[in-house]
């Protein structure tokens, strides 16, 4: 038996045409669409993780700052905050390692010192700085002199610390806010809405 | 037969791949992103914070046990073992996260006054779980890391045994493998001796006195000897010290009589300013409480077998060592058991004398019963100057207030400390008694907390007292030195300072 071949299926009408390619674009565009709104959204949430770590790492550094701190001062803009810390750990240069440079990098034997306001604990003559400061994008932390960026972010990242004096001790309230790059239909609390809060309370005793 | 044309469907297929491609791409992204973020801040953070609460939580332990060596000294830093005069804690898991924490404690330091300041440095550690590696952030630019320079992560060894040693001192590195990824953080905190003469009078019971004439106040002999124009004198830099003989009192019962230069305070009492003199703060709501004495630990005290007793007229002089007087140290004086002292007994403590110099010689007894056991009791203790002698009693206390001799005139000399009774139907009494002038005093000071202290007459007192009930009739004249704020015995240890080793 002979098979029978139909030869007018081999091609589309145009009619069939017009209907594909109709139906072909309204499909492409909306997956274009939606890959680019999809990848807006995944660019905008990968920011916003992104930065929202960041914010983490600024608290987490500022806390252990603070816990191990024995002052905490804040600029008039709670932008800039200064803490004074104990030397731990023997540095070159420092009077010891001069006399006994094998003591660089081991930990510091205290030394007290009885004061009008009672004992005092001191490692070493002296004591280290630490400033977290804004520059551009980037949260910098600055001891003695060394510069890390702690942060960078073109999410404008802002860090706010108030310090609170107490009868002994003291507390520094942090708060950091970006703005996201994605906006949700006008909004005004896209800001507002992203802060991270943090307190911690000075370990040792103020002092000054 | 007809055969179907399966031509059409090819380009739908691939279509339907390449959507089901793209979509799977952006979402494993997805996932990738929020995976491995979600590994940092939930485990890496945690377990970073986590380190620090374990390292703390040793911290604590081993404050419990410091402050056992005040409270309950036979049973201080049990189960720990000791190396090379360290006290080193068995090693503690605890919290549903497994937190491990151990401490080693050392002495680092014996005050004037003879007291320790120990160190404890704490490591806690914390195990993360979830995926072997850092965080998408960790790279601020080409030379700065993020998130591992905060938070060091050991996922194979040790880091900080490998690059400082077990002891941080650069001592014993080695690769030590971790069992599981993991974050150990370190503090090191010291405590202080809490010293018990913050106070001019401490009465842990009910107050009476002084009398309608007498009055408290203070100077600093640091600065420069008693001045009873000072008080009065707002010009005069020492105006401050002057007005520091404070009374603190832990029940309501205050009888205020006589003028107070400095602050007083009751536990629920009614005083005003108007019932009594008094040139400071007074504050109705300061509870206290002070905790009953035990005899402290004599192990760093070096034990000389005579005299036993006081009998008659008694005198120590300090044992010969190598041909040489011993003067002994703060924290390790000449130390006797005195068995008994007679009512009438005089006991005179010498200096060491070393090439014709005296020498700050520190002596300490340990009398068991009663120094003077009735109001005709008059014994006489007598403390040349360069001697600083503690005193340790089970029993009572009475004489008359000139029998205190103390030449160098310094509180601190010469030190009194009673024993609490174990029996408390037991009440133990200090009874002091005027004599040889209306004005005969004495420097000293006693740390009493369960006897009633008792002082009749006027006497011009330089010290303080630490008691339960406080009774005094006469015109007494009481001069608080606040140099006396770091002087006795521990009674509590705080802690006074705090810091982590970052590296």
């Amino acid at each position: 038996m002979k098979l029978k071949t139909s030869t007018s299926r081999l091609a589309f009408t145009l009619a069939e045409m017009m209907i594909a390619l109709s139906a072909s674009s309204v499909l492409l565009g909306a997956t274009l669409t939606s890959s680019t709104s999809l990848q807006k959204s995944f660019n905008a949430i990968d920011t916003y993780f992104a930065t929202h770590m960041q914010q983490i790492r600024i608290v987490d550094y500022l806390s252990r700052d603070v816990k191990r701190g024995l002052v905490v001062t804040t600029s008039a803009d709670l932008q800039t905050v200064t803490i004074t810390v104990p030397n731990y750990i023997i540095q070159a240069g420092d009077p010891e390692a001069v006399v006994n440079p094998a003591l660089i990098g081991t930990p510091r034997t205290p030394t007290m010192t009885y004061t009008p306001s009672g004992w005092q604990v001191n490692y070493g003559a002296n004591t280290s700085t630490v400033v977290y400061s804004i520059n551009g994008t980037s949260i910098l932390r600055t001891e003695n002199g060394a510069i890390t960026t702690i942060a960078s972010s073109t999410d404008q990242l802002v860090p706010q610390t108030t310090d609170v004096e107490l009868a002994n001790t003291e507390y520094a309230k942090t708060s950091i806010t970006f703005q996201p790059i994605f906006t949700s239909g006008g909004a005004v609390a896209e800001r507002t809405g992203t802060t991270v809060y943090s307190t911690a309370y000075l370990r040792n005793k103020r002092r000054g | 037969m007809q055969v179907k044309n399966r031509a059409e469907e090819g380009n739908v297929l691939i279509v339907a791949l390449c959507t089901i491609l793209i979509i799977s791409v952006i979402g494993a992204n997805v996932l990738r992103n929020c995976t491995t973020r979600f590994n940092v801040s939930s485990s890496q953070v945690r377990s970073w914070k986590d380190s620090l609460f374990a390292a703390e939580a040793g911290g604590d332990i081993a404050y419990a046990e410091i402050r056992k060596s005040v409270f309950d000294p036979s049973h201080a830093f049990d189960g720990w073992t000791t190396s090379g005069g360290k006290y080193i804690s068995p090693v503690t898991t605890f919290g549903n996260n497994n937190l491990v924490t151990s401490t080693v404690v050392d002495s680092f330091y014996i005050d004037p006054s003879g007291n320790p300041w120990y160190r404890a440095r704490s490591r806690g550690t914390a195990q993360i779980r979830g995926l072997r590696q850092t965080g998408m952030d960790d790279r601020m630019d080409a030379g700065t890391r993020g998130d591992s320079l905060l938070r060091k992560i050991d996922f194979n060894t040790d880091h900080f045994i490998a690059t400082y040693g077990p002891n941080g001192d650069g001592v014993g590195q080695a690769l030590v493998p971790v069992s599981q990824p993991q974050i150990t953080r370190r503090i090191e905190q010291i405590s202080a001796p809490i010293t018990p003469f913050e106070a001019a009078i401490k009465a842990a019971g009910t107050f009476y006195g002084l009398g309608s004439a007498a009055y408290i106040d203070s100077f600093r002999s640091t600065v420069g000897p008693y001045d009873p124009s000072v008080r009065n004198n707002p010009s005069d830099p020492r105006y401050v010290d002057a007005r520091s003989g404070t009374v603190e009192i832990n029940t309501a019962i205050a009888t205020i009589q006589g003028s107070i230069f400095g602050n007083l305070y009751t536990n629920g009492g009614t005083v005003t300013k108007k019932t009594a003199s008094v040139s400071g703060v007074i504050d109705n709501n300061v509870p206290f409480s002070v905790a009953p004495l035990e005899m402290p630990s004599t192990a760093t005290w070096n034990y000389v077998s005579t005299p036993t007793a006081v009998t008659g007229n008694t005198t120590i002089d300090p044992p010969m060592v190598n041909g040489a007087p011993r003067p002994g140290t703060p924290g390790s004086p000449n130390y006797y058991l005195i068995s008994y002292f007679v009512n009438n007994g005089n006991l005179l403590v010498n200096p060491a004398v070393i090439n014709g110099t005296p020498q700050d010689t520190y002596v300490t007894l340990s009398v068991q019963g009663d120094i003077g056991n009735s109001t005709s009791s008059q014994p006489t203790i007598t403390v040349p100057a360069n001697v600083h002698l503690k005193v340790y009693f089970t029993g009572n206390f009475q004489t008359k207030a000139e029998n205190i001799i103390n030449t160098s005139g310094y509180a601190g000399n010469l030190q009194f400390y009673a024993i609490s009774p174990t029996d408390p139907s037991v009440q133990q009494t200090i009874n002091l008694n005027s004599g040889g002038g209306a004005n005969a005093g004495f420097s000293a000071l006693f740390y009493a907390p369960s006897a009633n202290f008792t002082i009749n007459g006027g006497p011009d007192i330089i010290g303080a007292i630490v008691c339960k009930n406080f009774y005094a009739n006469g015109n007494v004249h009481w001069h608080y030195d606040r140099r006396l704020d770091t002087e006795g015995v521990a009674i509590d240890y705080r802690i006074v300072s705090y810091v982590e080793d970052i590296r």
